[in-house]
């Protein structure tokens, strides 16, 4: 038989039981729980070379943890592979905010895997962190969306201008332009025959070519032929490789001043080391390099850490172009929380919008719709390198900063015939 | 035959109604977004088997087909701002003529010569594609869709219950194929297409009618795709996976029936969507891999073909 105390105490307990899990999810209790970061980052599949951006994120959550978390609560990052596929990423990012309960996102690598997320941040109104999308919200312009690449606004026209500014200050009048038929290779060039135009340049010839062209001979015979004064060339890695072996081959007329502007591939440490010295003279755009110009303690001690995980796990030994950026979007999210001591991201997206914050990259400001009021794309010239030895590229005076004025680090040489002979 | 017409009624009504109420019901909107992955899979998977299944004819460039339905919509929309109803009619004729010009290639070659010819079909659309800068080109197209109606619950909900529909009505013109002359027709062209001739098939007419309901259903299929993901690019919606899960699932399940190709969706396209965020995707590849050679090895008529099997081995 039970007795009053008894069911007293039987219903207390139940009672409290039942609260438990409401009591233990609350606003008290929360402080306990991790910090979540949700991402997608491409482990599988065409860009998979870009995972080893994953590393940043690693070494970012590693020091926030161990110098207490943020707001005294540690940070966990939730992380799925996208397989490069646009498709997979609706999806992904559902989980992410609606079953893991992440507080804030990243978005995935580059233009195509971002775009299908835009309208969802914007329809959600979430928080965002972008990854190296050109014009990533230009469309959507969500005010909850903060770049973590230096690209800058009006990143169409601004990813070409670095190599337009330096071909001015020689005073080069005639351009040429070759481009992959691919997605941003196509844009760049677009971006760079408008600047050109802005600059009263005259394009004497603009041609684009199948992404799976092999052989450049025929082309860069029509590029003497013209006789330009500079070549904007905007390539992808395989082509890029073959435009460089090409120019070896048949050889560059004395005209061209300056070569290069967007190509992709000359930042990897893969074609860094197999193209060697063949890149001498290439003026080039890229994010970091290792001068003097750039250097930080919070870059060195990145790259310190990075470079022994990239080499065990076989990604890029040099990291230069993407990694540290993806530190710096866990700087960025850092910065917010601490700026408004909360999570919340309203309050969060209103420090970053009204305060700039300071990065391994540098200072970093950001504009209504989250790019970097300043544009800090770098236009680097390749000089002195000797041989294939890839950790000659750990080495300043490789990679010479050109533009923005701020970070030069080393002159421009010139006629490019001279450069690629210079050493 | 009346009854069972009845009872397949009563279900296509009933899942119709639960799409229609779920948003009211499932909260969670991530169960939509992995919901229409499996459902768009059910309208491939059912738009390959009627020629893969029924006329045995292997399609390998059903990417080709998803591919020109998601870019006929999302043209539409984003040119003349029509809406995704008019996308799907669209996109479903649009498979529909692809589908009858790829019949005629059956008059000149079969069996893996036809496939590898539907391949190159994957190429020859991507490749046009890449090169027309009024459908983005290789950089792709974004795709912000209108406002979904009120009483759908949420832009993911909504397109949700379109790709239902869609499902609902292939499935039900694929079990109607198999049912009719057509499907008895198909299967006469798959057992010997000679013999069928000789029996008085009229099997260039079935062959083609086939190519054409199979493209129609594949193009309805990418029509939402759009409205799903918001962007198109071409490399996604001409991806050799579809092709490849378009094929697999049929398999798992059963060519030989209007069942089997959901049952092989349902299994494969759940079993890729958890293991998407739960394994390596690598392993995922590997297990749709794996999946496929176990099934062509051991159960070539699939789920549905070991079931029965079963039965009659219990009857005797």
């Amino acid at each position: 038989m039970t007795t009053r105390r008894q069911f007293n105490k039987l219903a207390a307990m139940g009672t409290l039981g039942l609260a438990a899990p409401t009591i233990l999810s609350s606003k008290a209790f929360a402080a306990d729980k991790p910090i979540k970061i949700g991402a997608s980052v491409s482990l599988t599949g065409p860009l998979a070379s870009t995972r080893a951006g994953e590393i940043g994120y690693q070494l970012w959550r590693d020091d926030v943890n161990a110098a207490g978390g943020l707001l005294g609560r540690k940070v966990e990052f939730v992380i799925y592979d996208d397989q490069s596929s646009a498709s997979n990423v609706p999806a992904i990012y559902s989980k992410l905010v609606d079953v893991d309960k992440v507080d804030v996102l990243i978005s995935p690598y580059g233009a195509n895997l971002s775009a299908p997320l835009m309208p969802f941040i914007k329809q959600r109104n979430l928080f965002m962190v972008g990854m190296f999308a050109l014009a990533g919200n230009d469309r959507a312009r969500s005010n909850k969306y903060f770049h973590a690449c230096p690209w800058g606004p009006d990143s169409m026209l601004g990813w070409a201008r670095g190599f337009f500014d330096i071909a001015k200050s020689i005073n080069a009048k005639r351009i040429a332009i070759i481009n992959s038929d691919l997605e941003f290779s196509s844009s760049a060039a677009q971006g760079g025959a408008q600047v050109a135009k802005e600059y009263g340049m005259e394009v004497v010839m603009n041609q684009s070519y199948p992404p799976n062209t092999s052989d450049f001979s025929a082309i860069l015979r029509n590029i003497n032929n013209v006789a330009p004064d500079a070549v904007f060339v905007c390539s992808y890695p395989a082509d890029s490789a073959a435009i460089i072996r090409g120019v070896k081959e048949i050889g560059i007329n004395d005209s061209v001043q300056i070569f290069g502007g967007s190509m992709i591939g000359p930042q990897y440490g893969s074609l860094l080391g197999s193209l060697g010295e063949d890149l001498n003279g290439l003026v080039n755009i890229t994010t970091f390099v290792p001068e003097p110009t750039l250097q930080s303690p919070g870059i060195e001690s990145f790259f310190k850490r990075y470079t022994p995980i990239a080499i065990e796990q076989k990604l890029d030994p040099l990291g230069f172009y993407i990694p540290p950026f993806y530190y710096v979007a866990g700087q960025i999210i850092e910065a917010g929380v601490k700026g408004s001591e909360s999570v919340d991201i309203e309050k969060m997206a209103q420090y970053l919008h009204a305060n700039p914050i300071d990065t391994i990259v540098g200072k970093v400001a950001f504009n209504d719709i989250g790019d970097w009021t300043k544009r800090r794309t770098l236009m680097i010239q390749i000089q002195n390198v000797k041989g294939n030895d890839i950790n000659q590229f750990r080495e300043p005076g490789k990679q010479v900063i050109l533009d923005p004025a701020e970070l030069k680090s080393g002159n421009l040489i010139t006629p490019y015939n001279a450069a690629r002979k210079a050493s | 035959m009346k009854r069972n017409n009845l009872i397949f009624a009563l279900g296509a009504i009933l899942i119709l109604l639960a799409g229609f109420f779920a948003p009211s019901i499932v909260t969670n909107p991530f169960y939509f977004f992995a919901g229409y992955v499996i459902v768009q899979y059910i309208v491939i998977a059912t738009g390959w088997n009627v020629l893969g299944g029924y006329a045995g004819y292997i399609n390998f460039g059903a990417a080709a087909f998803f591919g020109s339905g998601v870019y006929l919509s999302a043209f539409l929309f984003n040119a003349f701002g029509l809406p995704l109803w008019v996308g799907i009619i669209g996109a479903a004729a649009l498979g529909a003529i692809l589908g009858l010009a790829m019949g005629y290639l059956t008059l000149q070659i079969q069996g893996v010569y036809f496939a590898i010819a539907t391949l190159g079909l994957v190429i020859v659309l991507e490749t046009i594609v890449h090169n027309l800068p009024g459908l983005g080109g290789a950089r792709g197209m974004a795709v912000y869709g209108p406002a979904p109606p009120e009483w759908s619950g949420g832009p993911v909900q909504y397109v949700f219950f379109v790709i239902l529909i869609i499902a609902v009505a292939c499935v039900a013109l694929a079990r109607w194929i198999e049912h009719s002359w057509i499907g008895r027709g198909l299967r006469a062209v798959r057992a010997s297409e000679d013999a069928a001739e000789c029996s008085g098939v009229p099997t260039l007419k079935l062959k083609l009618m086939a190519c054409s309901i199979s493209g129609a259903m594949l193009a309805a299929a990418g029509a939402p795709y759009p409205f799903y993901t918001n962007f198109v690019e071409p490399v996604t919606a001409f991806s050799l996976l579809i092709g490849l899960n378009a094929i697999a699932m049929p398999l798992i399940g059963g060519t030989r029936s209007w069942a089997g190709p959901i049952i092989g969706a349902i299994i494969l396209a759940s079993a890729q969507q958890i293991a998407t965020v739960t394994i390596s995707s690598e392993l995922n590849i590997l297990f749709v891999g794996v999946v496929l050679i176990a099934f062509v090895a051991l159960a070539p008529n699939g789920l549905l073909g070991l079931a029965k099997r079963k039965s009659a081995g219990t009857a005797q």
